[in-house]
């Protein structure tokens, strides 16, 4: 089967500490004030002392039916085979319909470059067998990525045991982040 | 005369290094076909074996807080590109916190300290020139000189906060011989330290976070104090289903992933621990055996409590009694794999020390000490030991100490100190004057209590000397700044951590004119006329004298970034040992009662604000370390300003909303900053992240943001413990 590239983050692991946005940026020279990532807070839920507050990291969900994709005039936004999303930066001429196109905000224009610019799974780390640098520096192991369609993939492995939801599911875009929000004790074996 | 400079002139040049090389990874082109599958994700976290032409990869320790975790740094033609956690060190394992992952920031920053300075204008005016090494400790050792002849040794203050190479500051100052040393610790956890010293003979003993099955945390708050692996594992604690019980009066973070937030009233959590007690003896939950066996004072401790109950409880810290009840009995139930962590930063209150018994004493009722999900015993026995290199013996220090150690503070540890006693000292020149100070790598201006105080202090002195990487606060008032080369480009002391022995090396070649602390401790001490106490000609000649003892050479050392001993054997012989007066774990303490003090665990009414004054809360923040990365961008892209957290409640009554300016006002100063409402805090309590509010203008990117708690606090001292107990001080909150 082809291969699918995505994540699963495992909201209930997740302390909120943004390692994987300092880690993000230092591995793809993010300019400031803009990022590829992020985690995103409940804010303080309820009302005092029964209050709650819960976190949910993203970046590109690298949909099976990207919106960025579909509105490039230009074919710099594709759509790999192994599923990963990615911008050719010689064809991107900066018009910024993919930054308008994307429901979950998940593109900016990277002042450097004139370019659209997004989370690439980091693809220059896939190619020398290493996890995207916000999966490696995770703290909490919340954040996972590999193929979505290896059963003996961690994430297939967590998809299979939990339950998953994924982000704007009616918009119809088919995201790849699957997040899991129950608690999840062990991390499985896996590639 | 050479020419003066501004601040702005000396470092105007915004170059940022890294953002020349840069670049190339900008979006993936579609040149690069489908994936081989065992490539798709090789699940490896080091790096790969046989790195790209012009790439390196350096195993060094992290310095962007004090937990020492392993770094892998990625170089690329000579520029550092990543930091990555280093999979074989023990304190990260692998991970690195948003702050080591921000090292680099730092680094290619164009606030670094260049070259030494000396002062051209009055202190603190931001007037500079130039020095060449020689020049700046020629001058610092003739100043330095010239107070010891004049006034003595002791007239000289030399502080540092925990660092790799402290032991050689320790030897610098000592040889130098005054017993005026300051640390960080009595902001810190005195109160912790002391509390667990005077109970078990060890002032910090670890938990056993895997196996326990009960936490009780009042002042660990590892979602935002990240200690990184202990971060790691207080995760994987919460997701095994561990009952967690956090209690702060404020929703923290590590409050949202635990079982159970109790928002304590400040300075009460004493009772909530004594109410524990009560419920433990009077159910006779507690470990008998154990307790005959190991402890002392246990009677006492039961004539004391019974007046504690959960009900007097409740009326005190505002938790239930039937709360504490349910807590105290499924504590015991699930001893000995139950923790009341001894926590850290616990220097709130002047009962803290009291807080602190208390919950020693609580761990030793249920026997969890050495016990799988308890408390571990000290771990220096089963820790390497490094070569050590030959001096003189050390000169007495002549004197007493400005802190009041130990003759104000005779319980304070002479390590520890009592550093904002020091500075009020340096104020009233009781009982001695006080005439310069040389500062390693701490803030005292934005750490003390009273900022403004703290800045009289520097000015009434005769001579500042700063060592740090940039121009800290305290920097900033100096007469002389040494630049200390950053973490990546230099060599400190090495780190035994039990069988593992780590070194920190450069992982390129200082940038500027700065050197390592060894060689800014040991030139300044040859200028002195004291080299012989620090005999060691450079940084490599030291570290391979702390190898020696070790089949291995420093270049391998270098190379794999650290040492396993061989066939190393944990010493547990000691384990249930205590190094206390009767050698077992005092319930009732030897030393209070030599004191003619309560020696078991008792209650100190803390106080209580006024109508419309507020508790003064502080803490951390997971993006920054205390006062040290403010000026780091990358970390104020993640977490910008501080905020005072108020209660809707109070928000309402004054009329403001989250991001309106309010001001706080205490006794001692006023702050503007901005609101955050929220449901997440004891209306009683006002919350603000340290560590804000710098006053320095070398530090271009945090000058101004948000405001200080230092401004605020009163400097209120525990007499035990000497922890600065930062929570007694009340403010009022209006609209600004």
């Amino acid at each position: 089967m082809a291969i699918r590239m995505g994540f699963v983050i495992i909201t209930s692991r997740c302390i909120d500490c943004d390692a994987c946005m300092v880690a993000c940026r230092a591995e793809n020279d993010v300019p400031l004030g803009h990022t590829r990532n992020w985690v995103k807070s409940s804010g303080v839920l309820g009302q005092f002392p029964k209050v709650r507050e819960v976190f949910q990291p993203g970046n590109c969900m690298h949909c099976d039916h990207p919106p960025c994709v579909s509105v490039c005039p230009t074919g710099a936004s594709q759509k790999r085979a192994d599923g990963i999303v990615i911008i050719e930066n010689s064809k991107c001429i900066g018009c910024k319909y993919c930054i308008v196109a994307c429901p979950y905000d998940a593109r900016f224009a990277n002042p450097e470059t004139g370019k659209a610019d997004k989370c690439t799974l980091c693809l220059h780390r896939l190619e020398q067998g290493l996890e995207p640098a916000c999966v490696q520096t995770c703290l909490g192991k919340s954040r996972q990525a590999g193929d979505l369609n290896d059963p003996d993939s961690i994430v297939s492995k967590l998809i299979a045991k939990y339950p998953t939801r994924v982000l704007l599911k009616q918009v119809g875009t088919g995201p790849n982040i699957y997040y899991i929000d129950e608690p999840v004790s062990e991390i499985p074996e896996g590639k | 005369m050479s020419k003066v400079y501004t601040w702005d002139q000396l470092f105007s040049r915004r170059q940022f290094l890294k953002g020349t090389v840069a670049t190339a990874a900008l979006g993936a082109t579609a040149g690069i076909g489908l994936l081989e599958p065992e490539a798709s994700m090789g699940l490896s976290n080091s790096p790969p074996q046989s790195p790209a032409k012009g790439v390196k990869y350096v195993t060094t320790i992290c310095e962007q807080c004090v937990w020492r975790c392993g770094v892998i740094a990625k170089v690329e033609n000579g520029v550092i590109k990543t930091l990555e956690g280093n999979p074989n060190h023990p304190n990260n394992l692998g991970k690195l916190c948003p702050r080591g992952n921000a090292g680099i920031e730092a680094m290619y920053s164009p606030d670094r300290i260049k070259f030494p300075l000396i002062r051209a204008g009055a202190r603190g005016s931001g007037l500079w020139r130039k020095a060449s090494w020689d020049e700046a400790l020629s001058y610092t050792a003739e100043q330095m000189n010239k107070i010891k002849d004049k006034y003595g040794a002791k007239a000289m203050m030399f502080n540092s906060t925990d660092n790799l190479s402290q032991p050689f500051f320790e030897s610098l100052l000592k040889a130098y011989g005054t017993p005026n040393y300051g640390t960080q610790r009595s902001l810190c956890f005195n109160s912790m330290t002391t509390g667990f010293l005077y109970t078990y003979g060890t002032p910090q003993p670890g938990t056993d976070y895997s196996h326990c099955k009960y936490m009780i945390f009042t002042g660990r708050n590892l979602a935002e104090g990240i200690s990184n692996n202990e971060t790691q594992e207080m995760i994987d604690m919460v997701a095994r289903g561990v009952k967690v019980v956090v209690l702060d009066p404020r929703f923290s973070k590590t409050a949202s992933k635990a079982t159970e937030w109790l928002p304590v009233r400040p300075g009460a959590d004493s009772a909530f621990f004594l109410a524990m007690i009560n419920v433990i003896v009077a159910e006779k939950l507690y470990d008998k055996g154990f307790v005959e066996k190991y402890t002392q004072g246990f009677a006492d401790l039961v004539t004391e409590v019974q007046e504690y109950t959960p009900e007097w409880a409740e009326k005190k810290c505002e938790i239930s009694a039937t709360t504490i009840q349910r807590i105290a009995r499924d504590f015991a139930a699930a001893a000995p794999a139950a923790i009341a962590h001894p926590n850290w930063r616990t220097s709130n209150f002047v009962n803290s020390f009291q807080t602190e018994r208390a919950i020693a004493v609580l761990n030793a009722l249920v026997g969890n000490w050495a016990q799988p999900g308890g408390l571990i015993p000290d771990q220096e026995m089963s820790t390497a030991k490094l070569g050590v290199l030959s001096h003189p013996p050390f000169p007495l220090a002549q004197g007493i100490r400005l802190d009041g150690v130990p003759w104000k503070y005779p319980m304070v540890p002479l390590a520890y100190g009592v550093i904002q006693t020091m500075r009020d000292n340096i104020l009233t020149g009781k009982p001695y004057e006080a005439k310069g100070w040389l500062i390693s790598r701490q803030n005292p201006v934005l750490s003390i209590p009273e900022r403004q105080k703290t800045i009289n202090a520097l000015m009434k002195l005769d001579f500042v000397v700063v060592i740090d990487i940039q121009a800290s606060d305290t920097a900033y008032y100096a007469d002389v700044i040494l630049p200390e080369s950053y973490y990546l480009e230099r060599y400190d002391g090495l780190v035994p951590i039990k069988n593992k022995i780590f070194i920190r090396q450069p992982v390129i070649e200082p940038l500027y004119d700065t050197k390592s602390s060894l060689m800014i401790y040991k030139e300044l001490a040859e200028k002195l006329g004291l080299g012989e106490f620090l005999p060691y000609k450079d940084e490599l000649d030291l570290l391979s004298r702390q190898i020696k003892p070790f089949p291995v050479s420093l270049e391998k050392l270098k190379s794999d970034g650290h040492y396993e001993v061989e066939n190393f054997k944990e010493d547990h012989s000691k384990d249930f040992e205590f190094q206390t007066s009767s050698g077992k774990i005092e319930i009732s303490s030897s030393i209070m009662a030599q004191m003619n003090k309560k020696a078991v665990p008792t209650w100190n009414e803390p106080p209580r604000p006024e109508v419309d004054h507020y508790y003064l809360l502080t803490g951390k923040t997971a993006q920054h370390t205390q006062m040290f990365t403010q000026n780091n961008r990358w970390l104020l892209e993640v977490f910008p300003v501080n905020r005072a957290w108020l209660h809707t409640s109070v928000a309402n009554k004054i009329g403001v909303k989250t991001e309106d300016d309010v001001v706080l006002e205490s006794e001692v100063g006023k702050i503007t900053i901005k609101a955050y409402v929220t449901e997440g805090i004891r209306p009683d309590c006002i919350f603000m992240v340290g560590g804000f509010g710098h006053v320095s203008k070398g530090l271009k990117s945090a000058y101004g943001l948000g405001a200080s708690d230092s401004a605020l606090h009163k400097t209120v001292t525990d007499p035990i413990s000497g922890g600065s107990s930062l929570s007694e001080t009340f403010v009022t909150v209006s609209k600004a």
